[in-house]
């Protein structure tokens, strides 16, 4: 009984073109769109400036600082204004009156931390410039001393040495594109598994294989059982696109880092969840037309609170504090320790548990309204 | 024999069935007639065993309802109004889900393929069969158990007179087979044409059960129809006989009806009992057209 049931609703799913592309292009789509799209935003590579930089001084020293500025790769010179994200204007006399400012002209697009992180790479070759004068000055009084002055390179690699905390390690764009479209994905059976749930029940196909002694519990687990593959089928389309295709964009490929016991976990514990919920909307609803709009707005809600819209470390403590009321957070959080932390199955244990008993209890109200429905009549 | 002894059965405040009885025999055409919301298929969804029963006792074939309810799930199969079945599946993969999930035997799948004339459409898609070839499948469907009672909720709503007649001919032969049919519908036609019983149920509550026959030869066949003439109107346009119309009396008013019309020179062309109706029968008992 048990196989044709799940053979039936595979056959139904496989001739669904409309879930078939909800389930598996759409998120495919999304996630080297967004993986593309964020690269720049997630990318740790060198920051580059575009410069263009003008002269009155003409000075060893403001010479000096143009030729550092041309030399330095965070740095592009150029040589019109309009090509420029940066203005720098050294003004006459700025070498020999110390009170003289740089004049900075900022293209309004630039946000604050861009122009402080320009202003902080500038000022080393201010410095270095006036080092580097001051130790020419030095060198016919006191050589030792021009000499020490000479010898200080003032850039961020010498005075900083910085390691990543492998713990909090933040993820690339892929990294944080992958996981997120895995989840949403995943709850989006919620679209096909609604559309056929409704028709059973309204044209009494449910009823009919109720008096043909098919149990309420048998036809949640033989609707069960599809959608768990179909979710894991899901899982590993969407890790060979993060593997595969989107370095063929020029970005990031997915690196995973934990064991693979781990994502059959995580992924096993996220389908629960996903079912769950899909059937519980799908047996309250009373229409396919609702069950698709509500689950499709429950399933955007879920995502924006659980950090696969925004990722949860940029949103504030309170917001972060409310998305660990989704289950696609903690799908999303399972995923990124395994891909980032080298999460085995034990550390992701938790985040599993609380997917897995979110998912059963959601399966077992939804039985208990189908059975209340059936006994209705409805 | 299915016995139903004064049951049950509310939803929330409103009272579907109320203290009912019914007796069905072994191997009859039972037809079951109410107006909407009469509670005809809460019945059905309650002989069924998919809805319960809050009082009253129910025993099919020897099994009692209460205890027994998978053992009546195995002799009994239930045709829905709606069609109850997978539209984007072929009509084979239909056939063979619901025989697979019965454990149907092969010679049972057979004989529902071939009463039901569904040998060369096994590979169609469902969605792509007819009004009546989706009855006739839906039906089929009900058959792969090899039932001994059948229930029909409305099976031939939205056909055509052609596959009306198939359908109501194919349950003739369920009879001939010994099934034990139990049919709603809103046509009193089709009722009178197959049924050898018939119960009328009214707010969960039952008027009347008794033979088609007794209905209709003792409650209603006092009605005669005259069919009069305007013979002065004919006469004066030198046409021949063309308009008429029919009135109808009673037996015991038969005499002063023929003397009312001569005194009026109303020729008459002919005095017939009325055709036996159910449908008449049912309106005057329920008071209402909405069957």
């Amino acid at each position: 009984m048990l196989s044709a049931m799940i053979k039936k609703e595979f056959l139904l799913v496989l001739r669904d073109k409309h879930a078939l592309l909800a389930l598996f292009v759409m998120p495919a789509i999304f996630i080297l769109i967004m993986s593309v799209a964020m690269r720049d935003q997630f990318s740790t590579n060198t920051i580059e400036f575009t410069v263009y930089a003008q002269d009155s001084d003409k000075t060893q020293i403001s010479k000096k600082i143009i030729s550092d500025i041309k030399e330095d790769k965070n740095f592009t010179l150029v040589s019109h204004k309009t090509e420029a994200q940066f203005l720098a204007y050294i003004p006459k006399n700025y070498s020999k009156d110390t009170n003289k400012k740089i004049e900075l002209v900022v293209n309004k697009s630039l946000k604050s931390d861009q122009i402080e992180i320009f202003k902080s790479m500038l000022s080393k070759h201010l410095l270095s410039a006036r080092f580097t004068s001051m130790a020419e000055t030095l060198k016919k009084y006191s050589p030792e001393t021009s000499k020490i002055l000479s010898s200080i390179n003032i850039s961020n690699e010498n005075l900083y040495k910085v390691k990543y905390n492998d713990l909090k390690s933040m993820p690339n764009s892929t990294q944080q594109s992958v996981p997120s479209w895995i989840v949403f994905g995943m709850f989006f059976i919620i679209i096909p598994m609604s559309t056929i749930y409704v028709n059973e029940r309204k044209q009494n196909t449910l009823a009919r294989l109720n008096s043909m002694n098919v149990s309420i519990l048998w036809m949640s687990i033989s609707k069960s059982i599809p959608y768990l593959v179909i979710n894991q089928i899901q899982v590993a389309i969407m890790l060979g696109v993060g593997i595969f295709l989107v370095p063929m964009f020029n970005t990031s490929a997915l690196e995973i880092n934990g064991s693979l016991g781990a994502i059959a976990t995580i992924s096993l514990a996220l389908s629960v969840s996903a079912i769950g919920v899909s059937t519980l909307i799908a047996v309250s609803a009373s229409s396919s037309e609702q069950a698709t709009t509500i689950g499709g707005i429950f399933n955007i809600l879920l995502g924006a609170i659980g950090g696969v819209m925004v990722p949860k470390y940029i949103m504030p403590e309170s917001m972060q504090r409310i998305s660990e009321f989704s289950p696609m957070s903690w799908g999303l959080d399972g995923f990124l320790d395994i891909f980032l932390k080298s999460a085995n199955a034990s550390m992701i244990l938790e985040d599993a548990l609380k997917l897995f008993v979110f998912g059963i209890i959601s399966l077992i109200i939804s039985m208990i309204i189908l059975r209340i429905r059936i006994n209705k009549g409805l | 024999m299915i016995q139903i002894s004064n049951i049950s059965k509310s939803f929330s405040n409103t009272k579907a069935l109320n203290n009912l009885s019914l007796n069905i025999k072994e191997g009859s055409v039972f037809g079951l007639l109410g107006v909407n919301g009469a509670g005809k298929t809460t019945l059905l969804s309650i002989l069924n065993g998919l809805v319960d029963i809050d009082s009253g006792d129910i025993k099919i074939f020897g099994y009692d309802l209460k205890k027994q309810k998978k053992d009546i799930k195995k002799i009994s199969s239930i045709i829905p109004q709606h069609l109850a079945f997978y539209e984007k599946l072929t009509v084979k993969e239909n056939l063979d889900f619901f025989a697979d999930i019965q454990n149907a035997k092969k010679e049972d799948y057979e004989k529902a393929l071939q009463v039901n004339s569904l040998e060369k459409l096994l590979n169609q898609k469902a969605s792509s069969l007819s009004g009546g070839q989706k009855r006739r499948l839906n039906i089929a469907i009900g058959l792969l158990n090899n039932p001994k009672i059948i229930y029909f909720d409305e099976p031939t709503v939205g056909l055509d007179p052609k596959s009306r007649n198939e359908i109501l001919d194919s349950i003739k032969n369920y009879k001939k087979l010994g099934i034990t049919v139990i049919y709603t519908s809103h046509y009193m036609t089709e009722i009178e044409k197959i049924c050898d019983e018939v119960a009328i149920i009214d707010h969960g509550e039952l008027l009347i059960q008794d033979t088609l026959f007794n209905l209709l030869s003792n409650k209603i066949s006092d009605i005669i129809t005259i069919e009069i003439v305007y013979q002065e109107i004919v006469d004066s346009l030198g046409l021949s006989v063309k308009n008429s119309s029919f009135i109808e009396t009673k037996e015991g008013e038969l005499f002063n009806t023929i003397n009312l019309l001569k005194k009026n020179n109303i020729s008459i062309k002919q005095i017939k009992y009325a055709s036996t109706n159910l449908e008449k029968y049912f309106l005057d008992i329920t008071g209402s057209s909405d069957a």
